[in-house]
């Protein structure tokens, strides 16, 4: 309820606010078909919240994007790829920036809804046929009859004084419309549908199941293949994986070196190495025994190892029989081939030890052997110049205590 | 002084800033033009005939799209080595000709270009309907389509978060904010224009449906404060938003390690090409749309001069990056990225290569001259052009680059398929069966921006 | 917008400088030069090996930062006449001004050019003779890392932006009595190749005087990071120029609040537009993590350095953004002056953060040669700017848009 004036034009609707900002009157509004300026100011208002709305938006855009990947990323599941630490500032800001600006625009958008009050399609003045060129080509000044001032003929002979071309009180149309229950009813259960799945989402993700995972999409996850250790009835043995057909052998071995392989020339056991003997050789040789060959031979051969021992002395055990000793003349004699077949193949009741050792560190440990067979039959002279002081202090060393004892 | 006619705003006076609006420039006259368009009773033959072709385009890039997603990304002609290609293409091509709206309706509004308010609404409209095109490529081209909520930071079973330091992820979240922050910006835009629509509407349908829209919107001086301030600060924002997001796109590229693709002027350049590409694209419409709509009192030959002369600017700006790459990559003494660039100009795609170059530095050459610049027809095709060679960019730095990387036993050919093809057309037809939609229905030109351009004396005849 | 009214006539306002300032300009040349050869002469070696590099280095800051200063200068006034701004022009001369100085800037080029003409410059290593043979990177540069090239190249761009200041100041200052139109659009045909032309000096400026000191390394957006810092200087200067043209009670109507309010503005995005190149550089080349492009990088993040960059980034982006976000400060004379200081200050640090850590890996050389250079360097500066700005409106009192200049206000 109220009066609605039609001016002429901005300059005029100006004045006219003007002029009855300085008469007293609060509750009146300016209508213009495009922002004219100065004209808010002369209504007298101040000025709006909205920037601050859209700085507080922004932060806030930016502030949560930054959490969100600290956290994600850095905190609840954290691990590095291509290098790039779990928390990387540089990398974080792409994001900081875009959720700013739309934090910042969301606030605009919906500060300026908001301190418009806007949505607000039941306005008196709609039901005014001359205002519906406010929009399109005319200015109106409207004044509320709610205003302590207000007075139906002096405000309207004011305006007419003003320069209105028109001035003609509108009110309020008879019928008004509530929203109706049910609407309100149906959004309401909407919107606790609405809770259900993160509801769904929060209780399988705190609690505890026997049951496998929701799987919606099958994807490829079921597929019409054997795995590991599964039954098939195709083949006799009923296993679905298969052992390698005879003749195989690892990728990157030589095929067809028989002295390196299996120790042989000519189809006899082989005399010689197949590769260079060296001091590298032999230091392998050497640690490569003490690991493997040592526990049953014993570290100088005699075959005085760490198992006999354990069984000898521990479970004496009457029939055990014990590992060769590797300086018998029986062991001197066998060709390097015929060691390696042992290492490779087993004997008796020593087991194959291929499955252990590598092909090249069994010859080093026949190199090895070897020595330590020399080792029995040496002299004084045979042994370098340098460590022979060594071994002579030492021989010194013990015969001087066997002669005190 | 010459005297200024009514039917021209073409002459150069420093003095006076030239009209904007031609013809009878009042309030009145400005809103008849607009609003004409979309309360005409019959459609024009030439809207149905463009919907038509336009409408089952987009038939075939939905169809396309189908084939796609049942049977698989092998239907594409992504292969090894060229694992991104025509989809990503399209992808930055779209987002690229999207930013020019936002160029005109936010950066022109913060340097007081008044110019902009003839084309701007309808560049808007350009942006948000070139992001939706552009949107569907990336979704697509993942091959698990139905998984692609798991770029979204959402608790799941799985305890996993999507890694943000990639730029893929950040792709994800520069093109949300600019197609929302672009669609609000329009949207407030429009508000006053669809308020308008509504007051003028006869039947009950049309004004309860622009009613619906235009939210109660009544232009009290309240209201008209607080949406300039609101418009204000949407350009502040979208402003950075436009240079970001681009930039972000490029980012893809730039934070490889791949010769041509890893250098550090890429965002400038990008944003420079999108802005260049949008430019174009928006002459590609208008021309077109003042003609067949009536619109060449608001939409004219002074606007289409200026955005020649943005087309001519960035263009400038895109040569400029170029011949700064090329450069670099002699001088950085790096012998990839030496061959990245040899090989974009005398390998395989050499075509591709010098026709971009033909398109985007040498032709908009042409917009030095002024009756170049006015000419419609050869506008237009310097326009089109442009677009092709733009497209071509992308191409250029993408297949190319990828087919001839480091080691040349990874070398391949990239041939795109008959449904990247497809794809490519349908989705210039979505987009112009969304333009035409806008054409038809809503106001292509912003009313009150426009009103507030008017040459004063002529706005206020009776204050 | 709409326009209102003006009752601003310039007849009103005093647009030339009070007094002749001849004596300013000599005492300015004057003092310049003692305290640059004062500086020089604590610079030469004397025990410490490497004291004259840091001479060499800090002049080259200071001149880059005064130079930055007028090319920014020069690139708003082809700019506002590209566009045909009308704004602008109450402000435009001062820009000129600035800008002016180009003319004879290249002289004081000299003490960096003639050491890398003698194959003696402390700075660029590659061009001391024998470095070129020793290195396959160098000697992959040298026909564009080469002293003569590089001379010749220097004297083009001082001739471009020689010519282009001096037509600049020249066509509007002679428009200043005939008030013809036509100047303008003479003006503004011309500014399209000025800048073109511009914009590739600058970049190639860049390159040789800023991007050599580390040979090795290289980005493509260099040169537009320079111009960047660039604009930011030049607008923070003007702004400075124009407070202090006021406050000496010249232009004082002339040149409005809302003219500051849109400096500051051009501010604010300049200095935002400077932190998206120096983040593009920085985050890319992060990422990549590549060591032939880090090593740049790395060099300014260990030791003492990595404060100076975590200061750019607050101080030269994140603090000045805030600060110039808000209305009131770009409409406040003194608040936009404080911004503006300021930003001079980050500008300079910024070219400081360029040029040392090449010649102070672990240390932050930061003395009394710095001052001895900055200030000489900065009275030169000065007495240019005087003897510009003696006997010549600073408002372009002929240009036909100087009513809209005065009329405008910002929303």
């Amino acid at each position: 309820m109220g009066i609605l004036a039609e001016f002429s034009g901005p300059e005029s609707l100006k004045a006219v606010a003007a002029e009855l900002r300085q008469a007293g009157y609060a509750r009146f509004e300016a209508y213009s078909p495009y922002p004219v300026h100065g004209l808010y100011e002369a209504t007298g208002r101040r000025r709006t919240l909205l920037p601050w709305l859209v700085m507080l938006g922004g932060t806030a855009g930016c502030l949560a994007a930054i959490l969100l990947q600290w956290w994600t990323n850095a905190v609840d599941y954290p691990y590095i790829i291509s290098g790039k630490p779990p928390f990387s500032l540089p990398a974080n800001v792409p994001i900081a920036f875009e959720l700013l600006i739309l934090f910042g625009a969301l606030a605009a958008f919906g500060g300026v809804m908001v301190l418009c009050n806007l949505p607000e399609p039941y306005h008196p003045l709609f039901g005014c046929a001359e205002f519906r060129r406010a929009s399109a080509d005319a200015f109106f000044l409207s004044i509320d009859a709610a205003d302590p001032l207000f007075d139906l003929k002096g405000t309207a002979d004011l305006l007419r004084a003003l320069g209105a071309a028109s001035a003609e009180p509108y009110s309020r149309p008879q019928t008004e419309r509530r929203v109706p229950g049910y609407v309100k009813a149906t959004i309401a259960l909407l919107l606790a549908a609405a809770l259900a799945p993160p509801a769904y989402i929060a209780q399988v993700r705190f609690s505890r199941k026997s049951s496998p995972r929701l799987h919606l999409v099958l994807d490829m996850d079921f597929q019409p293949k054997y795995l590991p250790q599964q039954h098939s009835p195709l083949f006799a043995d009923g296993r679905a994986m298969r052992p390698p057909v005879a003749g195989t052998i690892a990728a990157g071995a030589a095929i067809d070196d028989a002295h390196l392989l299996r120790g042989e020339t000519g189809g006899q056991p082989a005399e010689l190495f197949p590769m260079p003997v060296t001091m590298e050789l032999m230091e392998r040789g050497r640690r490569e025994y003490d690991i493997f060959c040592a526990t049953c031979h014993g570290l100088t051969g005699d075959g005085d190892g760490a198992t006999s021992q354990v069984v000898v002395l521990e479970r004496e055990e009457p029939k055990w029989i014990r590992p060769l000793s590797l300086h018998l003349p029986t062991v001197r004699s066998q060709p390097a081939g015929q060691l390696y077949q042992t290492i490779a193949d087993g004997v008796r009741t020593m087991p194959s030890y291929a499955s252990q050792i590598p092909v090249e560190d069994r010859w080093a440990i026949i190199l090895y052997i070897r020595a330590l067979q020399r080792s029995r039959e040496g002299t004084l002279n045979d042994v370098p110049e340098e460590l022979r002081k060594q071994l002579e202090s030492i021989h010194d060393d013990a015969t001087s205590y066997d002669d005190q004892n | 002084m010459s005297t200024i006619h009514l039917d021209d705003n073409m002459t150069q006076l420093p003095a006076r800033r030239a009209r904007l609006v031609l013809g009878k420039a009042d309030c009145a006259a400005v809103t008849e033009t607009v609003c004409a368009i979309v309360e005409q009773k019959r459609t024009p033959p030439a809207w149905y005939a463009a919907f038509a072709v336009s409408l089952a385009a987009t038939g075939m890039f939905f169809a396309s799209i189908g084939y796609l997603i049942f049977t698989g990304i092998g239907v594409l002609g992504n292969n090894n080595p060229a694992f991104w290609a025509w989809p990503i293409v399209n992808f930055v091509f779209w987002i690229g000709i999207g930013h020019a709206g936002t160029l005109i309706s936010a950066i022109l509004f913060l340097f007081r270009q008044r110019w902009r308010t003839g084309i701007n609404r309808f560049a808007e409209a350009m942006t948000i309907f070139a992001v939706a095109c552009a949107g569907v490529f990336p979704a697509v081209h993942v091959g698990r389509i139905w998984l692609v909520y798991w770029l979204a930071p959402y608790p799941n079973q799985m305890d996993l978060w999507p890694n943000f330091r990639s730029p893929l992820l950040w792709d994800v979240v520069a093109i949300s904010t600019y197609g929302t922050v672009s669609l609000l910006f329009w949207y407030l835009g429009m508000i006053p224009d669809l308020a308008t629509l509504r007051d003028r509407a006869k039947s009950w349908w049309r004004r309860s449906l622009y009613g619906l829209f235009a939210l109660g919107w009544r232009g009290s001086a309240g209201q008209w404060h607080r949406f300039e301030w609101a418009y204000l600060l949407l350009a502040a924002l979208a402003t950075p938003l436009v240079l970001s997001v681009h930039s972000v796109v490029s980012f893809d590229f730039a934070v490889s390690q791949l010769p041509g693709w890893h250098s550090t002027i890429l965002p400038p350049y990008f944003v420079a090409g999108a802005i260049f590409s949008g430019c174009a694209m928006v002459v590609t419409l208008a021309v077109p749309a003042r003609g067949l709509f009536g619109l060449k009192s608001l939409i004219t030959m002074r606007h289409l001069d200026n955005m020649n002369k943005l087309i001519l600017a960035t263009s400038m700006m895109v040569g400029y990056s170029y011949a700064i790459e090329i450069f670099i990559a002699w001088y950085g003494g790096n012998p990839y990225e030496a061959f990245a660039q040899l090989n974009r100009a005398l390998g395989p795609y050499a075509w591709a290569y010098w026709l971009m170059i033909a398109c985007n530095v040498l032709v908009p050459q042409l917009f030095w001259f002024r009756k170049c610049r006015v000419n419609i027809w050869l506008m237009w095709i310097i326009a089109v052009l442009v677009n092709v060679g733009m497209w071509m960019e992308r191409f250029v730095i993408i297949a190319a680059s990828l087919a001839r990387d480091f080691l040349p036993s990874s070398w391949g050919m990239y041939k795109p398929t008959a449904v990247d093809v497809m794809m490519l057309v349908g989705s210039f037809g979505l987009f112009f069966t969304l333009f035409l939609l806008f054409c038809r229905f809503l106001p292509m030109v912003a009313m009150a921006e426009v009103k507030t351009v008017l040459p004063r004396d002529e706005r206020e005849k009776s204050d | 917008m709409m326009q209102h009214h003006t009752t601003i006539k310039i007849e009103d306002d005093r647009t030339h400088l009070a007094a002749s300032n001849f004596p300013a300009v000599a005492a300015s040349i004057a003092v310049g030069m003692i305290l640059l050869i004062v500086a020089g002469a604590i610079g030469r070696p004397a025990g410490q090996g490497d004291s004259y590099t840091l001479l060499a280095a800090s002049y080259l800051v200071s001149y880059l930062f005064f130079l930055s200063i007028s090319l920014g200068a020069l690139f708003f006034v082809v700019l506002q006449h590209l566009v045909r701004a009308g704004w602008s022009t109450a402000v435009r001369r001062l820009a000129e001004i600035l800008a002016a100085n180009l003319v004879w800037w290249g002289i004081l080029f000299l003490p960096i050019l003639v050491p890398v003409l003698l194959g003696k410059s402390d700075l660029y290593a590659w061009s001391i003779p024998g470095a070129a043979a020793a290195d396959e990177l160098l000697r992959h540069k040298g026909p564009y890392l080469n002293p003569a090239f590089f001379a010749a190249r220097a004297v083009f761009y001082f001739v471009v932006w020689g010519l282009s200041a001096w037509f600049f100041l020249k066509w509007s200052t002679r428009q200043d009595e005939s008030g013809d139109p036509a100047v303008t659009e003479r003006l503004e045909k011309t500014a399209p190749a000025a800048m073109i032309l511009f914009g590739l000096t600058v970049t190639f400026a860049a390159f040789d005087w800023l991007m050599s000191l580390t040979p090795e390394w290289f980005s493509t957006i260099f040169g537009l990071y320079f111009f960047a810092g660039s604009v930011v200087a030049a607008l923070a200067a003007m702004i400075l120029f124009a407070a202090a043209l006021q406050a000496g009670g010249t232009a004082r109507r002339v040149i409005t609040i809302e003219h500051y309010h849109d400096l500051g503005k051009l501010l604010l995005g300049f200095v935002v537009f400077w932190g998206y190149m120096a983040f593009s550089q920085y985050m890319l080349i992060w990422y990549a993590n590549i060591p032939e492009e880090t090593v740049w990088y790395l060099e300014r993040q260990t030791g003492p350095w990595t404060w100076i960059t975590a200061g750019l980034l607050f101080g030269h982006l994140l603090i000045p953004f805030l600060g110039l976000l808000s209305r009131t400060v770009k409409r406040s004379r003194v608040l936009l002056s404080f911004w503006a200081v300021w930003m001079l200050a980050m500008h300079w640090i910024d070219l400081y953060w360029l040029v040392m850590p090449t010649f102070a890996p672990d240390r932050l050389p930061l003395g009394i040669m710095n001052w001895l250079c900055l200030s000489g360097v900065g009275c030169l500066f000065l007495a240019g700017v005087l003897w510009n700005a003696r006997r010549r409106s600073l408002v372009p009192l002929g240009d036909p848009r100087l009513n809209e200049s005065l009329a405008f206000e910002n929303f």
